[in-house]
């Protein structure tokens, strides 16, 4: 197998003379599922469209297996892809639309109806074979659009926001299903998404997209644990991202070389009540870490968690706990005390290094 | 994300015939009207000002302008009047009617010209009530053509506005329903109704058929002087047209300016 | 309705004097009037037997249906065409285009018969021109004719088609191309499988008004040819309002045959429009930039499209 099946090297677009995409560099291996990650206007879209053969490049090259996508035509490229407006054909029926590149490509009827039998499984909409789209919730839709675009087997599946149009319970549902379907046919797959949430639960690896360059990949545990500028630290999560006189006052000296640090919320311990203190005096490991006074300010419950807002050393600070019935304190602007973990502290590069 | 794109050359091309398909006829009469001689030559042989000269010293045509102004200016106003308070009671307190009311506006429209005036002329040619070859029977009639268009305009401005949502607003804040209407209503429709209304007159301004059946030989709008002055002189005659035209082009271009203006105010 | 409100009734009253008076009962009128004898009493079928007897009328209504779906038919074509073309400019030409094309609208009825006769009539700039030129091929052509009336008839109806047409372009939304390019059509295969049946409605609505406005023209015909072509408009006009009024009642049916063939064209297009509707419904409820803008210029498109159809 290929280490590299699909490589992009150098790719640059220009909108007018702005420049929407900056020299990209990506590979992906086969049957991996990468997520293309980033604010609107960061180029994700644009990269994959310039995939998909639906922008013209500006500079660099396409390889897919072993051919050179760069001069082909989108219809020649076998590249799938489902849109986040389904762009279903709305004169066809659902089992058209699933037929219609098998059609295009000449495929006979009977093999094309099997075919389709196939896909209406994978995608659980046998009943509605004979529907129209518009007659479909917009989840059904997007399962459709998914069916027709892997209909034609293609070598690559590309997903531009494909759960961006639906409710938060169905996005939740259809993420799951296309991760299954995705594996289960290990289909090589690039998925665009401004949902951080969405790029953590279902990638293999994430791409994070900031002014038409890819600013930091890796895999979802490693980018979340460790962002490597200020921007992907913001992006990826609530962390706090502290300048470094900030961090000086919180931490002390010898923190280290960088401008801007970040930590994570869920690394600040809050001691509610004497027990924690207790608790945190007892374990010897906890010697290296530091103690502050704050103030709460304002308490956020998510759930599972609990967000605290709390003013400490005169910064605003995000810290989150683990929602276990009794660390709720009723009262705000209340004092408390932090624990500080200096290993937690990350350094972050500067932006566009 | 769409790129500007240049349209490729068999759309220039094909753009390109279609206007000049378009065009010719009134550039044609355009110079005709400013034509001294113009025979078997691509251009005019000599240029004069003697037929637009002649036109403006036509008194019958400065009359017959006139007529037509005053006739639309009564008939677009009138239409105003009725319709405003309809239109607002309509789709404001019965929307229920709605259906019945876009059947009822929407016929002007299925009817030709000639078989209204077939109508008008018969229920109004004797009996009680003879109004032939009469302004108000004319009137009446030009109010029929622009139904649509008053109907239509003023319902999208009311729609657009949400002028439910304003009304029950503005009363919830005390005021009375006819100060709501004139303070609240009103000024925001304004704009769009300002639309329908200029659409309106271009439209009772072009009118051919009606006039001339309904009143031919009463009254002369100018359109009826240009059909009674195309076979004497032709040169005159294309100075009239083109005075016309330029007169409607005036105005559709207010119209439109004006249609931009309130789509984008409403839009943001 | 509640009580207080019921005041606001009185705001319908002049709308629907008016109405009554001026629309409906000069429609009753002629259709009471079409079922009478000449002469103006009774109840008998006898002005329709005479129009089906008749060699006169029934050509004329012959000749009606033939221009008109001459007219119509080509006007589309060309339209279609054009439409197409213009959605593949930048907004500001389309623009531009659009509003030339609305402005040549405006330019109906007795003037453009004028400009006609100016450009091809007997003395006619071009037939001139084309006769010292020895072009032959436009020797036998007349103005006043059948092909001279259809030529004259397409003028008005190219840019009506046209205003109509556009906006159901951009119904055709570029995702659709993209996702059947990804999928591996060729351009044609795209407009044969997926863009022209969803064009389909528009075009037979189109039609329909296309056909109702040749039907109901009067002005051009009337300018151009006077009573020498026999067309149905120019019959009733003459049989109605024309220097000897003979016989009204046999021109209330014929006018009442015209107005059924128009409302008939009218209600395909109503029926057509709702199915595009259908087709977009859905969509509606997430509406992108592209396609409000398509909306808009769409009800201005058919606001200038209405006026020549009057």
């Amino acid at each position: 197998m290929n280490a590299s099946y699909l490589e992009l090297q150098g790719i640059r677009k220009l909108f007018g003379d702005q420049p929407v995409l900056n020299d990209v560099d990506l590979t992906i291996r086969e049957g991996e599922l990468v997520t293309l990650l980033g604010p609107s206007g960061c180029g994700k879209s644009t990269l994959l469209r310039c995939i998909a053969g639906l922008t013209e490049l500006d500079g660099g090259r396409i390889r897919l297996g072993q051919q050179d996508l760069s001069n082909l035509p989108p219809r020649n490229r076998e590249v799938g892809m489902v849109f986040q407006s389904y762009a279903l054909f709305p004169n066809l029926t659902v089992a058209d639309n699933i037929e219609y590149g098998l059609k295009m490509r000449g495929v006979a009827k009977k093999e094309r109806m099997l075919r389709c039998e196939e896909l209406l499984a994978l995608v659980d909409l046998e009943d509605k074979r004979g529907a129209y789209p518009q007659h479909l919730s917009g989840g059904q839709q997007q399962r459709v659009a998914l069916a027709r675009s892997l209909a034609v087997q293609p070598k690559l599946l590309l997903l531009d926001e494909p759960l961006s149009a639906l409710d938060a319970k169905i996005r939740k549902n259809l993420r799951t299903e296309i991760r299954q379907i995705q594996k289960r046919l290990k289909m090589t797959t690039i998925f665009v998404t401004h949902d951080q949430e969405e790029a953590l639960t279902l990638s293999d690896r994430i791409c994070i997209m900031n002014h038409g360059r890819i600013v930091q990949d890796g895999s979802p545990e490693s980018i979340y644990s460790a962002p490597r500028t200020e921007f992907v630290a913001r992006f990826i999560g609530s962390y706090n991202v502290l300048s470094r006189a900030e961090a000086s006052r919180l931490f002390g000296e010898g923190i280290g070389q960088a401008d801007s640090f970040a930590l994570r919320p869920e690394s600040v311990k809050l001691l509610m009540d004497r027990s924690d203190a207790e608790e945190l005096a007892a374990a010897p490991a906890n010697a290296s870490k530091r103690t502050i006074e704050g103030t709460i300010d304002s308490i956020h419950i998510l759930g599972n968690v609990i967000r605290y807002f709390v003013d400490a050393a005169g910064i605003r600070l995000t810290i989150d706990r683990l929602n276990d019935g009794r660390s709720l304190r009723a009262n705000d602007q209340s004092g408390v005390r932090l624990v500080l973990d200096p290993s937690q502290l990350l350094q972050l590069e500067k932006e566009g290094a | 994300m769409t790129t500007q794109r240049k349209a490729r050359w068999p759309h220039r091309a094909l753009m390109l015939l279609l206007m000049i398909y378009l065009l010719l006829p009134l550039l044609g009469t355009f110079l005709y009207g400013f034509a001294k001689e113009w025979q078997t030559t691509i251009l005019p042989q000599g240029w004069t000002l003697e037929w637009v000269a002649g036109m403006f010293q036509d008194v019958r045509f400065l009359e017959a302008l006139w007529t037509s102004l005053y006739l639309c200016l009564i008939s677009v106003g009138l239409s105003l009047a009725v319709m405003l308070p309809a239109v607002f009671v309509i789709t404001v307190y019965l929307p229920k009617w709605e259906s019945f009311m876009k059947g009822l506006v929407v016929l002007p429209y299925a009817v030709p010209g000639v078989v209204a005036a077939v109508g008008l002329i018969r229920t109004y040619s004797s009996g009680p009530i003879d109004l032939a070859g009469t302004a108000y029977l004319l009137i009446g009639a030009y109010f029929v053509v622009i139904l649509p268009y008053m109907y239509q305009g003023i319902r999208n401005s009311l729609l657009t506005v949400s002028a439910v949502e304003l009304l029950h607003a503005a009363e919830l804040l005390g005021a009375k329903r006819m100060r709501a209407f004139l303070t609240v209503i009103l000024p925001n429709i304004w704009p769009g109704i300002m639309i329908s209304t200029l659409l309106s007159f271009s439209v009772l301004f072009g009118e051919f058929v009606l006039t001339n059946m309904l009143v031919g030989g009463h009254i002369l709008t100018i359109q009826v002087y240009l059909y009674q002055r195309v076979a004497e002189s032709g040169h005159l005659a294309s100075a009239i047209a083109i005075t016309y035209f330029i007169f409607i082009l005036a105005i559709s271009t207010v119209w439109m300016k004006l249609g931009k203006k309130f789509n984008g105010e409403v839009r943001g | 309705m509640k009580n207080r409100n019921r005041w606001m009734l009185l705001g319908l009253i002049p709308f629907a004097v008016m109405v009554l008076a001026f629309q409906v009962a000069p429609i009753l009128s002629m259709l009471m009037g079409s079922f009478s004898k000449s002469g103006g009493s009774g109840f008998t079928f006898k002005q329709y037997d005479k129009i089906l007897h008749s060699a006169f009328y029934l050509q004329a209504i012959k000749n009606s249906f033939l221009i008109s779906a001459y007219s119509s038919i080509v006007g589309i074509i060309v339209g279609l065409l054009c439409a197409y073309s213009i959605t593949r400019f930048s907004p500001r030409i389309r623009d531009r285009l659009l509003m030339l094309s609305n402005m040549t609208s405006n330019f109906a009825g007795v003037p453009l018969a004028f400009a006609y006769i100016i450009l091809l009539g007997n003395n006619g700039v071009f037939t001139l021109l084309f006769k010292q030129w020895g072009w032959s091929v436009f020797a036998d052509f007349n103005l006043y004719s059948w092909t001279g009336l259809v030529l004259v008839y397409v003028y008005f109806q190219v840019p009506l088609a046209l205003l109509l047409l556009y906006p159901s372009f951009y119904g055709i939304r570029d995702q659709w191309k993209e996702a059947a390019s990804l999928l591996g059509a060729n351009r044609w295969q795209f407009w044969r499988s997926v863009g022209l049946p969803m064009l389909t409605p528009a075009i037979f609505g189109t039609l329909g008004i296309l056909f109702a406005n040749a039907m109901g023209a009067y002005a051009t015909a009337y300018a151009l040819v006077g009573g020498n072509y026999n067309l149905l408009a120019i019959r009733i006009g003459s049989l109605v309002a024309g220097d000897i009024v003979n016989q009204p009642e046999l021109g209330n049916a014929l006018a009442v045959l015209l107005a059924l063939s128009t409302l008939l064209a009218v209600f395909l297009n109503h029926k057509m429009t709702k199915r595009s509707l259908e087709f977009t419904s859905e969509y509606r409820s997430k509406p992108s930039a592209k396609r409000s803008r398509g909306r808009l210029t769409g009800t201005n498109a058919n606001a200038g499209a209405k006026e020549e159809a009057v």
